[in-house]
Protein backbone atom coordinates (compact mmCIF):
# COMPACT_ATOMS: atom_id res chain seq x y z
CA UNK A 1 0.00 0.00 0.00
CA UNK A 2 1.73 3.60 -0.98
CA UNK A 3 0.84 4.72 2.82
CA UNK A 4 2.87 2.01 4.16
CA UNK A 5 5.70 2.74 1.17
CA UNK A 6 6.29 5.85 2.14
CA UNK A 7 6.46 5.47 5.83
CA UNK A 8 8.67 2.96 5.82
CA UNK A 9 10.70 4.72 3.20
CA UNK A 10 10.77 7.27 6.21
CA UNK A 11 10.80 5.59 9.48
CA UNK A 12 12.75 7.66 11.19
CA UNK A 13 10.57 10.68 11.23
CA UNK A 14 7.46 8.52 11.27
CA UNK A 15 8.96 7.02 14.63
CA UNK A 16 9.69 10.92 15.60
CA UNK A 17 6.48 11.81 14.60
CA UNK A 18 4.81 8.41 16.15
CA UNK A 19 6.79 9.23 19.85
CA UNK A 20 5.98 12.95 20.13
CA UNK A 21 2.10 12.25 19.60
CA UNK A 22 2.52 9.26 22.23
CA UNK A 23 4.68 11.73 24.50
CA UNK A 24 2.54 14.67 24.64
CA UNK A 25 -0.70 13.14 24.78
CA UNK A 26 1.05 11.45 28.00
CA UNK A 27 2.60 14.67 29.49
CA UNK A 28 -1.19 16.37 28.99
CA UNK A 29 -2.43 13.47 31.21
CA UNK A 30 -0.01 13.75 33.74
CA UNK A 31 -0.51 16.89 33.88
CA UNK A 32 -4.25 16.92 34.06
CA UNK A 33 -4.65 14.34 36.37
CA UNK A 34 -1.76 15.52 38.72
CA UNK A 35 -3.40 18.89 39.48
CA UNK A 36 -6.78 16.59 40.45
CA UNK A 37 -4.78 14.69 42.57
CA UNK A 38 -2.96 17.48 44.33
CA UNK A 39 -6.70 18.62 45.09
CA UNK A 40 -8.09 15.41 46.23
CA UNK A 41 -4.92 13.30 47.31
CA UNK A 42 -7.50 9.78 45.58
CA UNK A 43 -5.48 7.23 44.80
CA UNK A 44 -7.24 6.03 41.91
CA UNK A 45 -5.73 8.97 40.26
CA UNK A 46 -2.60 8.84 41.35
CA UNK A 47 -2.07 5.52 40.09
CA UNK A 48 -3.55 6.89 36.67
CA UNK A 49 -1.46 9.73 36.39
CA UNK A 50 1.65 7.28 37.20
CA UNK A 51 0.27 4.71 34.72
CA UNK A 52 1.11 7.50 32.17
CA UNK A 53 3.90 9.11 33.35
CA UNK A 54 5.82 5.55 32.59
CA UNK A 55 3.83 5.43 29.48
CA UNK A 56 5.68 8.70 28.45
CA UNK A 57 8.89 7.75 29.95
CA UNK A 58 8.80 4.72 27.80
CA UNK A 59 8.30 6.14 24.51
CA UNK A 60 10.96 8.89 25.34
CA UNK A 61 13.75 6.79 26.08
CA UNK A 62 13.31 4.10 23.26
CA UNK A 63 12.88 6.42 20.23
CA UNK A 64 14.35 9.75 20.93
CA UNK A 65 16.68 8.72 23.33
CA UNK A 66 17.58 5.38 21.38
CA UNK A 67 17.59 6.20 17.78
CA UNK A 68 21.20 7.16 16.28
CA UNK A 69 19.84 10.82 15.38
CA UNK A 70 20.60 11.70 19.26
CA UNK A 71 23.89 11.74 20.37
CA UNK A 72 22.95 9.80 23.30
CA UNK A 73 22.95 6.92 21.23
CA UNK A 74 26.57 6.66 21.39
CA UNK A 75 26.54 7.22 25.33
CA UNK A 76 24.26 4.69 26.41
CA UNK A 77 23.80 0.95 24.40
CA UNK A 78 21.01 0.30 22.89
CA UNK A 79 20.01 -2.57 24.89
CA UNK A 80 19.74 -0.37 27.85
CA UNK A 81 17.40 1.89 26.21
CA UNK A 82 15.55 -1.23 25.08
CA UNK A 83 15.05 -2.72 28.64
CA UNK A 84 14.30 0.44 29.95
CA UNK A 85 11.94 0.69 27.57
CA UNK A 86 10.33 -2.76 28.31
CA UNK A 87 10.64 -1.92 31.98
CA UNK A 88 8.88 1.19 31.85
CA UNK A 89 5.83 0.48 29.53
CA UNK A 90 5.66 -2.95 31.83
CA UNK A 91 4.93 -0.73 34.32
CA UNK A 92 3.07 1.62 32.61
CA UNK A 93 0.73 -1.58 32.46
CA UNK A 94 0.67 -2.24 36.60
CA UNK A 95 -0.07 0.93 37.35
CA UNK A 96 -2.88 1.34 34.90
CA UNK A 97 -4.48 -1.87 36.17
CA UNK A 98 -3.97 -0.72 40.02
CA UNK A 99 -5.61 2.03 39.18
CA UNK A 100 -8.84 0.08 39.08
CA UNK A 101 -7.87 -2.38 42.36
CA UNK A 102 -6.23 -0.28 44.63
CA UNK A 103 -9.33 -0.18 46.85
CA UNK A 104 -9.65 -3.56 47.26
CA UNK A 105 -5.59 -3.24 48.45
CA UNK A 106 -5.40 -0.07 50.10
CA UNK A 107 -6.67 2.17 52.70
CA UNK A 108 -8.09 5.66 50.72
CA UNK A 109 -5.86 7.27 52.52
CA UNK A 110 -2.85 5.83 50.42
CA UNK A 111 1.06 5.63 51.13
CA UNK A 112 3.43 8.67 51.73
CA UNK A 113 5.02 7.73 48.14
CA UNK A 114 3.16 5.77 44.93
CA UNK A 115 6.49 5.35 42.94
CA UNK A 116 8.58 3.94 46.27
CA UNK A 117 6.28 1.30 48.54
CA UNK A 118 5.85 -2.28 49.56
CA UNK A 119 3.08 -3.25 46.79
CA UNK A 120 4.61 -1.20 43.85
CA UNK A 121 7.73 -2.63 44.81
CA UNK A 122 6.67 -6.11 43.93
CA UNK A 123 5.61 -4.87 40.14
CA UNK A 124 9.15 -3.19 39.69
CA UNK A 125 10.33 -6.88 41.08
CA UNK A 126 7.81 -8.49 38.68
CA UNK A 127 8.77 -5.99 35.75
CA UNK A 128 12.81 -6.63 36.40
CA UNK A 129 12.12 -10.76 36.17
CA UNK A 130 10.33 -10.06 32.54
CA UNK A 131 12.48 -7.92 31.58
CA UNK A 132 15.97 -9.74 32.25
CA UNK A 133 14.39 -13.28 31.01
CA UNK A 134 12.92 -11.55 27.83
CA UNK A 135 16.68 -10.19 27.38
CA UNK A 136 18.44 -13.39 28.21
CA UNK A 137 16.07 -15.52 25.84
CA UNK A 138 16.25 -12.61 23.38
CA UNK A 139 13.11 -12.32 22.93
CA UNK A 140 9.81 -10.20 23.76
CA UNK A 141 7.51 -12.81 24.85
CA UNK A 142 7.28 -12.52 28.35
CA UNK A 143 6.36 -9.17 27.94
CA UNK A 144 3.74 -9.70 25.84
CA UNK A 145 2.17 -12.24 27.69
CA UNK A 146 2.13 -10.39 30.80
CA UNK A 147 0.51 -6.98 29.08
CA UNK A 148 -1.98 -9.74 27.07
CA UNK A 149 -2.63 -11.10 30.87
CA UNK A 150 -2.73 -7.38 32.19
CA UNK A 151 -5.34 -5.75 29.82
CA UNK A 152 -7.37 -8.80 29.69
CA UNK A 153 -7.69 -8.63 33.31
CA UNK A 154 -8.49 -4.65 33.16
CA UNK A 155 -10.99 -4.75 30.22
CA UNK A 156 -12.76 -7.41 32.53
CA UNK A 157 -12.86 -5.12 35.24
CA UNK A 158 -13.89 -2.37 33.46
CA UNK A 159 -16.62 -4.22 31.51
CA UNK A 160 -18.02 -4.96 35.21
CA UNK A 161 -17.75 -1.56 36.14
CA UNK A 162 -20.06 -0.05 33.31
CA UNK A 163 -22.56 -2.82 33.53
CA UNK A 164 -22.62 -2.25 37.15
CA UNK A 165 -22.54 1.80 36.53
CA UNK A 166 -26.14 3.28 36.64
CA UNK A 167 -24.51 6.70 35.62
CA UNK A 168 -21.65 7.46 33.23
CA UNK A 169 -22.34 4.89 30.66
CA UNK A 170 -21.37 6.33 27.86
CA UNK A 171 -18.13 7.37 29.28
CA UNK A 172 -17.54 4.07 30.70
CA UNK A 173 -17.80 2.55 27.33
CA UNK A 174 -15.09 4.55 25.67
CA UNK A 175 -12.83 3.42 28.72
CA UNK A 176 -14.54 0.21 28.31
CA UNK A 177 -13.28 -0.09 24.29
CA UNK A 178 -9.77 1.81 24.96
CA UNK A 179 -9.15 -1.07 27.50
CA UNK A 180 -10.12 -3.49 24.54
CA UNK A 181 -8.05 -2.10 21.93
CA UNK A 182 -4.78 -2.07 24.03
CA UNK A 183 -5.51 -5.80 24.51
CA UNK A 184 -5.72 -6.20 20.61
CA UNK A 185 -2.76 -3.77 20.42
CA UNK A 186 -0.59 -6.29 22.45
CA UNK A 187 -2.20 -9.52 20.86
CA UNK A 188 -1.15 -8.13 17.54
CA UNK A 189 1.86 -6.99 18.39
CA UNK A 190 2.35 -10.74 19.68
CA UNK A 191 0.70 -12.56 16.44
CA UNK A 192 3.05 -10.05 14.37
CA UNK A 193 6.41 -10.86 16.00
CA UNK A 194 5.99 -14.46 16.53
CA UNK A 195 3.77 -15.49 13.46
CA UNK A 196 4.86 -12.85 10.82
CA UNK A 197 8.57 -12.03 12.08
CA UNK A 198 7.90 -8.49 12.65
CA UNK A 199 6.68 -7.73 9.20
CA UNK A 200 6.89 -4.14 8.76
CA UNK A 201 3.34 -3.75 7.50
CA UNK A 202 2.12 -5.09 10.91
CA UNK A 203 4.52 -3.06 12.99
CA UNK A 204 3.48 0.00 11.51
CA UNK A 205 -0.57 -0.57 12.22
CA UNK A 206 0.51 -1.33 15.58
CA UNK A 207 2.19 1.62 16.03
CA UNK A 208 -0.83 3.59 14.29
CA UNK A 209 -3.54 1.64 16.35
CA UNK A 210 -1.09 3.21 19.97
CA UNK A 211 -1.39 6.43 18.47
CA UNK A 212 -5.14 6.08 18.10
CA UNK A 213 -5.18 4.43 21.83
CA UNK A 214 -3.11 6.90 23.41
CA UNK A 215 -5.18 9.92 21.81
CA UNK A 216 -8.27 7.98 22.68
CA UNK A 217 -7.02 8.16 26.43
CA UNK A 218 -6.04 12.17 26.31
CA UNK A 219 -9.51 12.55 24.55
CA UNK A 220 -11.10 10.71 27.42
CA UNK A 221 -9.14 12.65 30.71
CA UNK A 222 -9.99 16.51 28.47
CA UNK A 223 -13.51 15.57 28.54
CA UNK A 224 -13.97 14.18 31.97
CA UNK A 225 -11.98 17.24 33.21
CA UNK A 226 -13.63 19.69 31.45
CA UNK B 1 -29.15 1.51 55.21
CA UNK B 2 -27.17 4.33 53.75
CA UNK B 3 -24.39 3.75 51.38
CA UNK B 4 -21.01 4.35 52.86
CA UNK B 5 -19.83 7.64 51.57
CA UNK B 6 -16.49 7.77 50.01
CA UNK B 7 -13.31 9.84 50.97
CA UNK B 8 -14.31 12.57 48.86
CA UNK B 9 -17.46 12.80 49.33
CA UNK B 10 -16.76 13.20 53.56
CA UNK B 11 -14.30 15.55 52.42
CA UNK B 12 -16.70 17.80 50.85
CA UNK B 13 -18.96 17.85 53.67
CA UNK B 14 -16.80 18.76 55.83
CA UNK B 15 -15.29 21.26 53.78
CA UNK B 16 -18.96 22.72 52.45
CA UNK B 17 -20.03 22.74 56.28
CA UNK B 18 -17.00 25.08 57.09
CA UNK B 19 -17.33 27.17 54.00
CA UNK B 20 -20.93 28.03 54.83
CA UNK B 21 -20.26 29.04 58.45
CA UNK B 22 -17.04 31.07 57.00
CA UNK B 23 -15.81 29.63 60.51
CA UNK B 24 -16.72 27.10 62.92
CA UNK B 25 -15.98 25.37 65.78
CA UNK B 26 -15.03 22.25 66.33
CA UNK B 27 -18.07 20.75 68.35
CA UNK B 28 -20.36 21.93 65.44
CA UNK B 29 -18.14 20.53 62.81
CA UNK B 30 -18.02 17.42 64.42
CA UNK B 31 -21.79 17.28 63.75
CA UNK B 32 -22.08 18.65 60.71
CA UNK B 33 -19.52 16.04 59.28
CA UNK B 34 -21.96 12.86 60.88
CA UNK B 35 -18.51 11.29 62.43
CA UNK B 36 -17.48 9.57 64.85
CA UNK B 37 -15.05 11.51 66.92
CA UNK B 38 -12.39 9.61 65.92
CA UNK B 39 -12.56 9.65 62.47
CA UNK B 40 -13.38 13.45 62.74
CA UNK B 41 -9.96 13.64 64.29
CA UNK B 42 -8.30 11.78 61.58
CA UNK B 43 -9.89 13.54 58.65
CA UNK B 44 -9.53 17.15 60.55
CA UNK B 45 -5.28 16.13 61.17
CA UNK B 46 -5.04 14.74 57.03
CA UNK B 47 -7.35 18.12 55.98
CA UNK B 48 -5.09 20.92 58.10
CA UNK B 49 -1.65 18.80 57.27
CA UNK B 50 -2.41 19.10 53.51
CA UNK B 51 -3.42 22.66 53.79
CA UNK B 52 -7.18 22.28 53.24
CA UNK B 53 -8.14 23.72 56.93
CA UNK B 54 -6.39 26.18 58.80
CA UNK B 55 -7.17 26.10 62.75
CA UNK B 56 -7.91 29.69 64.28
CA UNK B 57 -7.32 30.41 68.07
CA UNK B 58 -8.58 33.40 69.64
CA UNK B 59 -7.09 35.74 72.12
CA UNK B 60 -9.84 33.86 74.32
CA UNK B 61 -8.13 30.76 73.33
CA UNK B 62 -11.26 29.72 71.57
CA UNK B 63 -10.87 27.23 68.63
CA UNK B 64 -12.16 27.40 64.89
CA UNK B 65 -11.60 26.16 61.62
CA UNK B 66 -11.77 28.28 58.24
CA UNK B 67 -11.06 27.24 54.66
CA UNK B 68 -8.22 27.45 53.35
CA UNK B 69 -7.72 28.77 49.04
CA UNK B 70 -6.84 25.19 48.46
CA UNK B 71 -9.96 23.81 50.00
CA UNK B 72 -11.83 26.38 48.10
CA UNK B 73 -10.48 25.37 45.10
CA UNK B 74 -11.12 21.69 46.62
CA UNK B 75 -14.78 22.16 46.52
CA UNK B 76 -14.96 24.33 43.46
CA UNK B 77 -13.53 21.12 41.40
CA UNK B 78 -15.17 18.57 43.21
CA UNK B 79 -17.89 17.79 40.50
CA UNK B 80 -14.74 17.51 38.21
CA UNK B 81 -12.82 15.29 40.70
CA UNK B 82 -16.17 13.23 41.24
CA UNK B 83 -16.44 12.82 37.75
CA UNK B 84 -13.18 11.73 36.72
CA UNK B 85 -13.40 9.12 39.55
CA UNK B 86 -16.61 7.99 38.23
CA UNK B 87 -15.91 7.96 34.24
CA UNK B 88 -12.65 6.13 34.93
CA UNK B 89 -14.06 3.11 37.40
CA UNK B 90 -11.07 4.63 39.92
Amino acid sequence: MEVYSLIVRNQELFRLVYTLLIGIACFAIVVRTNRLFRLSFHQGIRYFRNAFFFYGLAFLIRYPLGESYFLIYKIIPSFITKALFEFFLIMGGFSLLYSLLWKKLETEKGSLSSLFNAKIALFYALALVIVGLDYLWKTYYLMFASQIILFGYASTISYLIYIKSENQQNFLKLYLVVMILNLIAWLSNFVVAVFFNWHQGGIISIHILNVIIFLLFLYSVVKATK
Amino acid sequence: MAKKRERLDVIKDILMAVRENRSIKPTRLLYASNLSPQMFKDYINELINKNFLKLDVDEEEKKTFSLTKKGNDFLEEYRVIENFVKSFGL
